[in-house]
């Protein structure tokens, strides 16, 4: 018999007088599934292997109520996590085994970090008499994911489970969403625990304390200059989202008739044809609003965090304005732009606070300063995007097409480089959460597995994603995925042969010379139906209509492959270290 | 450059050292000192962090972030006058006989430093201070052979009346008796 201290304070505890029902005693897998489902954990992106296979089995018994998705790449795991959270506003999971299987995520984590994503990543780690032997499938996930985790653990007794991922689902889901990675050592995935297993959700931490409800004090001041501006601008990010702000947002804009621009991730918080709505702030953004950013005299920066992708030189950056910055994460005031009027809570809180204190105001003059600018753009790119000449398809017709057929409703989803840019350009975004793209990590083939993951997330939706040739190539083995659990994800691949983003700042910036930039590709329908999944090829105008509607009238996956033109460039652009209002139409 | 300690109160967990290093290796900061022990509450470490940097801004910028770690209770930073500060330094001297003997009047009156070890060949003499202080007395010694030489990291705690739980007051800390 095996000797262990449990055993040993069985032995020395005192018999109890009259016999009583022994609690049931499960395993530490058993407590790790169970703990799941107590936090409404509802579906899984996992890989099997060896250091989590006793976690693997418990979820056997546990099919009817969580469901289990199993990915082809751990990676794919991560990013359908990812695309799960950000449709769902729930924390995404996954679980995968130790070494190669934890170094797979990697990637992923790092995403959700860098754009806010809440997820729990759950690791299998060798046996703890194992850890520092190097053993086999043993790698330091703890230490190589303190950089890109909000909290990390790792768990090495059974009786730990229910209070960490109590923990690791309070931590990833509050204040600034974040990755979560708890790893746990096989014998504590096979350990009985020692006591009846039971769950409380966790509520508040000693040393972790979101301040969700702004101050007051800093409300007002935030609102005195609002009143007082002339030319107020509002640019929106991905925290409105988080927060689900969208109607306060709204209120807050039409009451003070504020103009308001969003950045890459802030996109379909609200509808394009709002008449405050002027447009996307940054690198690809419109001209208006980059232009504009250097004549207002108030910032209203809600949920945003200043990325260099939309400030370019911040030397040059708003130097006119009042800065107010309404954001959830202490640490991202004044870390690019100083703050006038800091408001540290969460968008919601902090736009229900301040909207009885903002007077209600008519800055009608003011926007439509922008659309003296729109009027330029829309004769110099967009119109010559949407209406081409040339024979070759353009990506922003694609785009817009599909926007029109699916009324700016659909989850689109864009992976990273110009068909990104372009997707965020075109696609008329009409309802809040519906744009799902890596803003912060450029991570690609991100859009693939996030996709299925926002179907499961979304089941209701129409969801699709743009890929470019490149980013399809990365993660291409998620077909497999969406053809097993049949998720009618719709996958619409803008083909130019080339990394297109690469190859237009090597002809900007790098002379045209070409360095490693053009793909031999493969063929992408073949390689779909070998997977089971339909698909057909338009290298035509005159077909792109029809293929479009073929693609949406499917109820089954469904890839179609669009060939575009070969050397497109991405315009307006503000070049790297330019200033806002040195943006470039061509 | 200013030199700026910073004062980090976490719970004692596995892998703490490492969180807040990251926090300062990623900004390419470098740590000039470090010293951690439990502080006068159970399970609650200090950090005393001692770096140079030209901008205040920046290491109030790295004081936030360093914050934001969840185990991280309250984080300080501070410029030399705010603080009560101290490090300890240990000399192996070398005292071979027919040498010229080491003047341990002034060793322990002018440089307030002990001998706390006699070898039949050499002396272990402790010194506190600033760094400053310290140096002083490595001058002093230098000529008497120097076999070894080690400092620890600073220690410090703020002039100011405040302490932690004043910033946490909504903590049941547990005290040493």
């Amino acid at each position: 018999m095996e000797f262990n201290e449990n055993q040993t304070a069985a032995i020395a505890a005192p018999k109890p007088a009259v016999s009583v029902e022994k609690p049931e005693l499960i395993n530490g897998s058993h407590a790790l599934i169970r703990s799941l489902i107590a936090e409404g954990i509802e579906t899984i992106f996992g890989y099997p292997g060896g250091a989590i296979m006793p976690v693997y089995d418990a979820i056997y018994d546990y099919q009817t109520e969580i469901e289990h998705i199993l990915v082809r790449h751990e990676q794919g795991a991560a990013h359908a996590a990812e695309g799960y959270a950000r449709v769902s506003g729930k924390t995404g999971v996954c679980l995968v085994t130790s070494g190669p299987g934890a170094t797979n995520l990697v990637t992923g984590i790092a995403d959700a970090i860098i754009d806010s994503t809440p997820m729990v990543c759950i690791v299998g780690q060798v046996a703890s008499h194992l850890l520092g032997t190097d053993a086999f499938q043993e790698t330091d996930v703890i230490g190589i994911t303190v950089p890109i985790t909000k909290w990390n653990y790792q768990v090495t007794r059974a009786d730990e489970i229910p209070e960490i991922i109590a923990k690791a689902f309070y931590i990833a889901g509050s204040g600034r969403p974040g990755p979560v990675l708890i790893d746990i050592t096989k014998n504590a995935q096979q350990e009985l625990m020692s006591k009846a297993f039971s769950y409380k959700k966790c509520e508040t931490l000693i040393s972790y304390r979101p301040r969700i409800a702004p101050k007051q004090d800093q409300v007002e001041a935030a609102a005195k200059l609002i009143n007082e501006a002339k030319r107020p601008f509002v640019f929106f990010g991905h925290g409105v989202q988080i927060a689900g702000a969208e109607k306060e947002l709204l209120q807050f804009i039409e009451k003070t008739d504020v103009p308001a621009a969003s950045t890459l991730l802030g996109l379909s918080c609200v509808s394009v044809d709002h008449p405050n709505y002027v447009g996307w702030l940054g690198m690809h953004g419109n001209y208006g609003t980059n232009v504009l950013t250097n004549q207002c005299d108030v910032v209203i920066a809600i949920g945003m965090r200043f990325d260099d992708r939309v400030t370019g030189d911040v030397s040059r950056y708003a130097k006119q304005a009042k800065i107010i910055h309404i954001e959830i994460d202490p640490a991202e005031i004044d870390k690019i732009i100083k703050a006038d009027a800091p408001v540290v809570g969460d968008a919601k809180r902090a736009l229900e606070m301040l909207l009885p204190l903002v007077k209600e105001n008519n800055h009608e003059a003011w926007r439509a300063e922008f659309k003296k600018y729109d009027v330029i753009e829309d004769e110099k790119i967009t119109q010559p995007e949407l209406a081409p000449t040339t024979e070759k398809i353009k990506m922003a017709e694609v785009i817009r097409q599909l926007s029109d057929k699916t009324k700016g409703e659909a989850v689109v989803l864009a992976d990273v480089g110009q068909h990104q840019m372009m997707t965020a350009r075109y696609y008329q975004f009409k309802k809040p959460g519906s744009f799902i793209t890596s803003g912060g990590l450029g991570t690609m083939g991100y859009a693939l597995p996030a996709a299925f993951g926002a179907k499961v997330g979304a089941p209701d939706r129409e969801v699709v994603a743009f890929i470019g040739d490149g980013c399809f190539q990365m993660t291409i083995q998620e077909l497999g995925t969406i053809a097993q659990k049949g998720l009618p994800v719709k996958i619409i691949i803008l083909n130019n042969n080339f990394l297109g983003m690469v190859r237009q700042w090597q002809q900007l910036f790098h002379q045209k010379r070409y360095s490693f930039v053009e793909l031999q590709n493969p063929d992408f329908i073949t390689i779909a139906k070998g997977f089971g999944i339909d698909g057909h090829t338009c290298a035509s105008r005159d077909n792109l209509n029809e293929s479009l509607d073929k693609l949406l009238a499917s109820d089954k996956p469904y890839l179609l492959e669009v060939l575009v033109e070969k050397e497109e460039n991405v315009f307006p652009m503000v070049p790297t270290g330019a200033c806002v209002a040195d943006i470039r139409l061509a | 450059m200013t030199t700026y300690t910073i004062c980090v109160f976490t719970e004692n967990t596995i892998g703490i050292l490492n969180k807040i290093t990251t926090v300062l290796t990623r900004r390419r900061i470098n740590i000039e000192s470090l010293t951690v022990s439990e502080t006068e509450r159970k399970g609650i470490s200090r950090f005393t962090i001692v770096i140079h940097h030209e901008s205040r801004e920046a290491v109030e910028k790295l004081v936030r972030q360093i914050r934001k770690v969840v185990e991280v209770l309250a984080v300080f930073g501070y410029l030399n006058d705010d603080i009560a500060y101290n490090e300890i330094a240990l000399f192996k001297i070398s005292t071979p006989i027919g040498a010229k003997p080491i003047d341990i009047e002034t060793i322990n009156k002018v440089y307030k430093a002990w001998v706390v070890y006699w070898h039949l060949t050499y002396v272990i003499i402790q010194k506190t201070g600033t760094e400053e202080e310290i140096f002083e007395f490595f001058d002093y010694i230098k000529p008497h052979e120097i076999l070894e030489f080690v400092r620890s990291g600073r220690v410090a705690v703020s002039k100011s009346p405040q302490t932690l739980v004043d910033y946490l007051p909504e903590a049941e800390w547990e005290y040493y008796q």
